[in-house]
């Protein structure tokens, strides 16, 4: 058993099972932090749904990453530890509280847990979000496994007051959705702060701005002397002429593929401790940098004129293992160490190799069978406009045979895109397609400015009333919160008319309405709201039935495959319906042969 | 790594592999292993492939590698995938009576592999075939197919009944527990009366 599990038999201690991001949860409470917020987005979402279910916090889901920025920042100055979590390109949308955020501090800690998704498991873009904290000018924690995930929240916090500053603890998918045993600790006693008018830090004008810059310039320094002496920066010593420097759960990776090297184990990674790069320089003649995405810590340990190996080994994109790190790095342990010589040019980067080529059937994700809005997509495809989509599940409707989107860039884009492409046309020649969370995310207000500025087009909001893509999270349309408590639900169809625009709310389900009414919203003049309802098909299950197929009418014309749905498969002469088949009935609308019907039920006697 | 076991669980989003997986570690918990974990959540969960590795042993670096010394299929299409992470000399579990059809085959653009036996031999693996659907049916509901292939894998798992017994009543939900332990049983029942000449 390791050593560290036999902390079972110390009193008050417990041992749990944790994923990362529950690990996270657990210790913003352990930490004393009774306020959390959050928008949903994975790998971060569960930090959220942990903190709910425990005692002494207060957790909720915000509408953006930058309403839940702004919010902590509210619950921080009033003196509450306060925790916020978001997914990387979160941190997109909460840059711009958090680039002033850095100038006026806090007062009760303020810790802001972003989750990368390198490999894009469930993410549009691949960035790192390491870079924040060298632009914020914020000190950064690393967890490498769920134990550090837990005991780094309360390390956190303390920075934070400290120093009077944010601090990012950064997460990736395998930290965040990897599991481990966490032995639990005391709590940390913390009492709420008291707030203090103080508008030299607390009302960013330039005259008051331009000291706190000073300031955040000065702390950075003094930040950079605690992560020389900070125990969450470690240098292990190995037996091999080999060092590695390393952060996060990739720590994990490169020390099992190279359980003889140096370490210098980074857990407060930024600002960058330089004079332990310089002693593990002083250890070894070859050391390596192993870190996933950017090449942040290589192009410091560059900057100090010291050779190192970086991204011309470790890819630069993709996630890392230790089978990885290992192929990577075995041609560089040994032969001749690295010269040092001026001018130092970076290396071209080496990309991961591609996976090995599908000898077996793929198995990408689906809309599922029986999801109400596969009609809007079916509509959508016998007209001629372009589809502006938008980030959740309606995303699969691009994959084939519905191909029904023409794009997806941000949460909230598919609006203004649309606008603007229908304004440079001239022509009503797209339309919107956007899931009411990411509407209330981050809809709303190009909308707004489409109605302002009399664009032409259509905006599709697919109503589930939920957030179904990051795991059925409660949002403003269906009022249920974290501690699944319900506040109000907002009425998309009111707040259209609130705004004079007009909307149209039709039900999902009902085919024919939706069919017809989609025309009508696509071949009238000006800006529309065109709202789709009907529950999410995993929350609500419900079955209409089973379907039966006449095999004499059903002559494989594909009109029934064309909507894409999982359990329809063709066969020698007619179609079959698969398990999984929940009667929703779609394929009998679009069958023009009569060929799929409900079948007949037995009557009670 | 020597001393480390990597098992991985794969299947299709929807089957209850992160139930299982859950159940494999606290049952490796409860003989004292340290014990590290990875799951895949969001998008993977649309009826797509999924993958959830747990790792044991003295001690656990990495919660992920690249090969597993065990792979258990809920899914003959993903046990046929799972074939290629597996390590030369490790077993692979498979429901081979559950097919889910991918898109792609439904459309008849790819064809569903057959001959799940014959690949594994060419790997040098060893292969328990179990009717896990079957099994499950059995048990009381087709959702246990998951902890109905966790009962056949015990047998080729280095722990005991009592360390099992301890990971499903932590992992598994109280009000499904009994037929999802029925299903344990029947599954390590099934391998031992087929294969007990193999072992």
């Amino acid at each position: 058993m390791p050593e560290w599990l036999r902390l079972d038999f110390v009193a008050m201690e417990r041992i749990l099972f944790l994923m990362g991001n529950e690990a996270i949860g657990h210790g913003a409470v352990r930490a004393g932090a009774t306020f959390a917020c959050a928008y949903p987005g994975t790998p971060s979402t569960e930090i959220i749904e942990t903190a709910a279910r425990l005692e002494g916090i207060h957790a909720e889901w915000c509408v953006n990453e930058k309403v839940a920025l702004e919010t902590a920042v509210g619950t921080s100055r009033a003196g509450a530890r306060t925790i916020v979590t978001m997914k990387h390109v979160g941190l997109n949308v909460a840059a711009d509280p958090l680039l002033t955020l850095t100038e006026t501090g806090v007062n009760a800690g303020l810790v802001i847990v972003s989750a990368d998704d390198p490999g894009m498991n469930s993410s549009q873009n691949e960035q790192d979000s390491r870079n924040y904290a060298k632009f914020a000018k914020i000190p950064m924690l690393e967890p490498s496994d769920s134990q550090e995930a837990y005991d780094f929240v309360a390390e956190a916090f303390a920075l934070s007051e400290e120093f009077d500053t944010p601090v990012l603890l950064r997460s990736s998918t395998k930290l965040s959705h990897g599991r481990g045993q966490v032995v639990e600790r005391a709590p940390v006693e913390f009492e709420a702060r008291e707030y203090v008018k103080d508008i030299t830090k607390h009302l960013m004008v330039p005259q008051w701005a331009r000291l706190r810059n000073r300031f955040v310039i000065e702390r950075l320094q003094r930040l950079r002397e605690r992560a020389e002496e900070s125990p969450l920066n470690i240098l292990e010593a190995g037996t091999a002429d080999f060092g590695i420097i390393t952060s996060g759960v990739v720590y994990q990776y490169a020390r099992e593929a190279f359980p003889d090297a140096w370490f210098l184990k980074l857990g407060l990674s930024h600002p960058l401790p330089y004079k332990k790069v310089a002693e593990l320089y002083e250890r070894v003649s070859r050391v390596a940098v192993v870190e996933e995405l950017d090449p942040f810590i290589e192009e410091q340990v560059r900057m100090l004129g010291l050779p190192v190996i970086g991204k011309e080994a470790i890819p630069a994109d993709g996630e890392l293992d230790p089978d990885i790190v290992f192929q990577a790095l075995k041609p560089y342990v040994t032969g001749e160490p690295p010269q040092r010589r001026l001018p130092v040019f970076p290396p071209a980067p080496r990309l991961a190799d591609p996976p090995p080529a599908a000898d077996l059937p793929v198995r990408p994700p689906v809309l599922c069978a029986g999801c109400k809005h596969r009609s809007v997509f079916t509509v959508l495809k016998r007209h001629k406009v372009a589809a502006m989509g938008d980030i959740g599940c309606y995303m699969l409707g691009a994959d084939p045979p519905l191909n029904a989107l023409d794009s997806s860039l941000c949460m909230g884009a598919s609006v203004g895109i649309m606008a603007g492409f229908n304004e440079a046309l001239g022509r009503k020649a797209s339309v919107a397609v956007i899931g009411d969370s990411t509407f209330f995310h981050s809809g709303i207000t190009p909308l707004i400015s489409a109605h302002y500025n009399g664009a032409e087009g259509v905006v599709l909001i697919l109503d589930n009333r939920t957030t179904a893509m990051t795991g059925h999270q409660g949002n403003p349309g269906s009022g249920v919160r974290p501690d699944l408590t319900e506040g109000p639900a907002i009425d998309i169809q009111k707040m259209c008319e609130g705004m004079d625009i007009d909307c149209v709310t039709v039900d999902a389900a009902d085919y024919p309405t939706l069919k017809a009414a989609l025309k009508t919203a696509i071949d009238a003049p000006g800006l529309s709201v065109f709202v789709a309802q009907a529950p999410c098909a995993l929350m609500v299950r419900e079955n209409r039935g089973e379907i039966d197929v006449d095999e004499e009418r059903c002559n494989l014309c594909g009109l029934c495959l064309d909507i894409g749905c999982p359990v329809i498969a063709p066969g020698e002469d007619f179609v079959s319906i698969n398990d999984g088949c929940t009667g929703c009935g779609l394929c009998i609308e679009v069958c023009k042969r009569g060929a799929l019907s409900y079948a007949e039920r037995e009557i009670d006697r | 790594m020597s001393d480390v076991t990597t098992v991985a669980l794969v299947g299709v989003g929807g089957q209850g592999i992160l139930l299982a997986a859950a159940v494999l570690a606290e049952t490796a918990s409860a003989e004292g292993l340290e014990v590290k974990a990875s799951e895949v959540h969001g998008m993977a969960q649309r009826g797509g492939s999924v993958l959830s590795t747990v790792r044991f042993g003295e001690h656990v670096w990495s919660p992920v590698y690249r090969t597993a010394d065990v792979v258990i299929a809920t899914e003959l299409l993903e046990g046929h995938r799972g074939l290629r992470i597996l390590e030369r000399g490790g077993t692979l579990v498979c429901a081979t009576t559950t097919r889910i059809a991918p898109g792609s085959v439904l459309r008849r653009e790819e064809a569903y592999p057959d001959d799940l036996a014959a690949d594994a031999e060419t790997r040098g693996v060893r292969l328990l075939a179990v009717d896990a659907e079957g099994l499950a049916l059995q048990a009381g509901t087709v959702r246990a197919v998951n902890v109905a292939l966790l009962g056949a894998a015990s047998v080729v798992l280095p722990f005991s009944a009592e360390s099992w017994q301890r990971g499903l009543a932590a992992a598994v939900p109280a009000k499904i527990f009994a037929v999802n332990e029925r299903a344990f049983a029947l599954g390590r029942d099934a391998v031992d009366n087929e294969d007990a000449q193999d072992l």
